[in-house]
């Protein structure tokens, strides 16, 4: 029997970073559960509508998932559906459901996450009918082919991997059939950030080489080099959670420097604060009404610390680089 | 048995099993957990999701609980397994209603009476839907205070007992003294809870003396007198501690006003406002507190005072507290020359001092004119007046303070009511001022506090700035429904 591994720094670390899920999760099922946006599945992640989040939140958040869902159609509808999604570090994203829903499929969607995310996610889509019913209905046959890290059917995959290790991750994604030929499009949501920036680098480098035509669309911090950025890695460090990536996160520049340095043809990319401001505006005016915002800076200042970075590849011309707000 | 049949039987026990469980959510329902009844309602669902009573009972106890968007989705859920539901509709359309979605919500009610014309019930709902989504702008302009009894009329303050185990800090022969402050300070630091009967004495009597104030408080400060404007403290009671630290205890000799916004957001609110409310008891002429646009109703149920409150106190304490802010100044005015108030000035010209002076402000503020403007207006760099970007009351320009100062007679104004990153900011050539102190707001901006000193010699502003200090890692508001987080994850 394997000795214990003792508990080292970087498992704390990692342990930090998984619990960032939770956060996500939480924040999208109490927005949804204002009517911010609808999302029919996030009810059977996370059970409870939970304790409140201020105002500023739950419109971040909705800017942040109108943002993401804008850019992911787009891709869809460019691609005629014929491509790939691989949303890393996907945590308890519902994305997936959401496209069958709209019947917008790609051929398939793969998520990828720490295998203690993948178990618990995993967990819910089996004793969860909702979340496994469209699973079953786009599969070839009568059952998923599952074990405690991975799932893997028709259109839909699951996998348990660190990000980090790209040999693994990639020996993982062709297992499962994924095809480098075809468009892919891949999603990182607060996830790089957690990364240095030489592993994530490798990563945007590993993608880029890979798969020829290909979009990434990366969320996260960004203008960190302020008094508010420095507060909120000030507040993250007491929770043991370190944005080891945040010297990419310094400007809009940055975040864009780091997917050309790494073999992408071009990027673009928006705080959010533009972002929300290229909403529609009527949806807009909506939620702004759903809950009263006392201190507008507040939420100035979390927007103009977000961004969406999107990068492209097109060997086969399809014209993704038209894709944008 | 065939599998047939016994697939049948089984999903019959499933479905009385299903029934079950509805009933227990309905007896839930009626004794108002609607928690456990949505809880339950969901176990029937799983056992038997093609129910449509069962989404629509949902759909109503989600509407209770303000999850207006879980409401339209179980509602839709339900017309779409029969669509011949009528109170689909109807839960469809409050859904709607609230989500802001009037069009959809009409149409429904619209629906109910196609496939019943003859149904008087369902024509009174869409002729009261269509009024409604009318009078809803219209009850925005109108705002109706109803008389409400007191609640110090239901208190029996004198026969509340104080434990034997009780080790806090009580008033001495039912006053407020230094001693006390001091043991209140040192007791609110360590985090522990002061005897609810303490507190009510301490409500009961700053209502007393905020009621007998006028709605424009007039001071005078001699040559040699001087006093400090704090700004919002929102809660931070760490950092208003810090202020004292700084720049002394209020005193006869050291006077303090306090300009509004004492809670909400931060995590120790009720620690500040009982402390403030302690040194106005104290030192009723020289420690002076205005009401800012955090101290009403609506405020405070959205931005935790409330529920620090109901869960450090009672529901009916809240309610006291919502009467003792009732009675706070709206504005302040220094030596007939400076003019301080939290929000800022007036959505039209031509008010005067003697305007403030009388107006009726034992209410919750209404949605426009003089009472409003004061908790919530801002200004602005150019010229003339705007919508504000607050969505209620204005904001105003260099000329409108000019014209205001003019006809009245003053030198500058003093507001707060807007975080600014070195706790303080001058505008409008000097004729604006806006002091904040809650330093670090919300754990995040990283912004600077400030405070200002008054002479009485010259009234010229002088500027002091603190940073923030630590305070306890207490989850804010824990107990209650929390706002804290730290951005996206």
């Amino acid at each position: 029997m394997a000795s214990k591994q003792p508990f080292t720094d970087s498992d704390t670390a990692d342990e930090a970073v998984r619990a960032t899920c939770d956060d996500a999760s939480t924040c999208k099922r109490f927005a949804t559960s204002k009517g911010y946006w609808t999302d029919l599945y996030v009810q059977y992640f996370v059970r409870q509508i939970g304790e409140r989040k201020a105002p500023e939140i739950n419109r971040g958040y909705y800017g942040r998932v109108r943002g993401m869902n804008l850019l992911i159609d787009a891709f869809l509808k460019k691609t005629r559906c014929d491509c790939q999604v691989v949303n890393l570090g996907a945590g308890l994203d519902t994305t997936f459901w959401r496209l069958k829903d709209e019947n917008i499929m790609p051929k398939k969607f793969f998520e990828v996450d720490f295998p203690m995310i993948v178990a618990r996610k995993i967990h819910h889509i089996k004793t969860k009918p909702p979340l496994s019913k469209p699973l079953i209905e786009t599969h070839s046959t009568d059952s998923l082919v599952l074990d405690g890290h991975s799932l893997d059917s028709d259109r839909y995959c699951i996998i348990g991997a660190d990000l980090r290790d790209l040999p693994a991750l990639e020996e993982k994604l062709k297992k499962f059939q994924i095809n480098p030929e075809l468009p892919t499009l891949f999603l990182s949501e607060c996830v790089l950030v957690y990364m240095t920036p030489e592993k994530s680098s490798k990563l945007l480098n590993w993608v880029a080489h890979t798969f020829p035509t290909a979009m990434f669309i990366n969320y996260e911090q960004v203008n960190m080099n302020d008094r508010f950025g420095q507060i909120m890695i000030e507040n993250l460090q007491r929770r043991q959670c370190n944005l080891a990536g945040v010297d990419v996160c310094q400007s809009l520049d940055s975040q864009k420097e780091r997917f050309l340095s790494a073999g992408w043809e071009s990027v673009k990319a928006l705080d959010m604060m533009t972002v929300y401001s290229m909403l529609p505006r009527e949806d807009v005016a909506r939620i702004e009404r759903l809950e009263f915002l006392d201190e507008k800076e507040l939420l100035h200042q979390l927007l103009q610390h977000y961004c969406i970075c999107w990068a492209v590849k097109d060997k086969l011309s399809l014209g993704l680089s038209q894709i944008g707000f | 048995m065939t599998e047939h049949g016994s697939v049948k039987m089984a999903e019959e026990e499933q479905n009385a099993s299903a029934e079950k469980l509805k009933e227990k959510a309905n007896n839930y329902f009626k004794d108002k957990d609607y928690e456990n009844a949505i809880k339950y309602y969901t176990e029937a669902l799983e056992l038997n999701p093609s129910n449509a009573v069962y989404y629509s009972n949902r759909s109503l106890a989600y509407l209770r609980t303000e999850c207006y968007g879980y409401a339209l989705v179980d509602a839709t859920k339900a017309l779409e397994l029969d669509k011949n539901y009528i109170k689909g509709y109807y839960r469809r359309a409050t859904s709607n209603m609230a989500l802001g979605k009037f069009k959809a919500a009409l149409k429904d009610y619209e629906t109910v009476v196609r496939v019943r014309p003859n149904d008087k019930d369902a024509k009174m709902k869409y002729q009261e839907c269509n009024k409604i989504v009318k009078q809803k702008a219209f009850e925005r302009a109108i705002a109706s205070d109803e008389l409400k009894r007191s609640v110090v009329d239901s208190l029996d303050i004198e026969n509340m007992t104080i434990e034997d185990d009780y080790a806090g800090p009580k008033l001495e022969d039912g006053k407020v003294t230094l001693k006390f402050m001091k043991d209140l300070m040192a007791w609110f630091k360590d985090q522990k809870k002061l005897h609810r009967k303490c507190a009510y004495q301490i409500l009961v009597q700053v209502k007393e003396v905020l009621s007998k104030l006028p709605s424009l408080v007039e001071i005078t400060l001699k040559e040699t007198e001087k006093i400090t404007i704090c700004g919002d403290t929102h809660g931070q009671y760490y950092d208003l501690l810090n202020i004292f630290d700084l720049n002394g205890l209020p005193s006869v000799t050291n006077p303090y006003l306090f300009n509004g916004d004492f809670v909400d957001r931060g995590s120790f609110s009720v620690e500040v406002i009982l402390t403030l409310f302690g040194f106005k008891l104290l030192y009723p002429e020289h420690f002076h507190l205005l009401r800012g646009n955090h101290e009403t109703d609506n405020m405070n149920q959205m931005y935790g005072f409330e529920g620090e409150v109901k869960a450090k106190y009672t529901a009916q304490m809240f309610q006291l507290f919502s009467e003792v802010f009732q009675w706070l100044p709206l504005a302040q005015s220094i030596n007939n020359k400076v003019l301080v108030m939290h929000g800022g000035l007036f959505s039209e010209d031509g008010v005067t001092l003697d305007d403030i002076r009388k107006i009726d402000r034992n209410r919750q503020p209404p949605d426009s004119g003089p009472m409003c403007d004061l908790l919530w207006s801002d200004p602005q760099p150019q010229d003339g007046r705007s919508v504000s970007k607050r969505g209620v009351s204005c904001q105003f320009g260099p000329d409108v303070t000019e014209r205001f100062l003019d006809q009245n007679k003053l030198q500058y104004i003093v507001r707060s009511h807007e975080v600014k990153a070195e706790g303080y900011e001058v505008t409008h050539s000097g004729k604006c001022i806006t002091v904040f102190s809650a330093p670090n707001y919300c754990d995040q901006m990283g912004n600077k506090g400030a405070y200002i000193h008054l002479r009485g010699s010259d009234l010229k502003p002088e500027f002091h700035q603190f940073n923030a200090v630590p305070h306890p890692n207490v989850k804010p508001m824990a107990y209650a429904n929390s706002l804290m987080q730290m951005g996206m994850m």
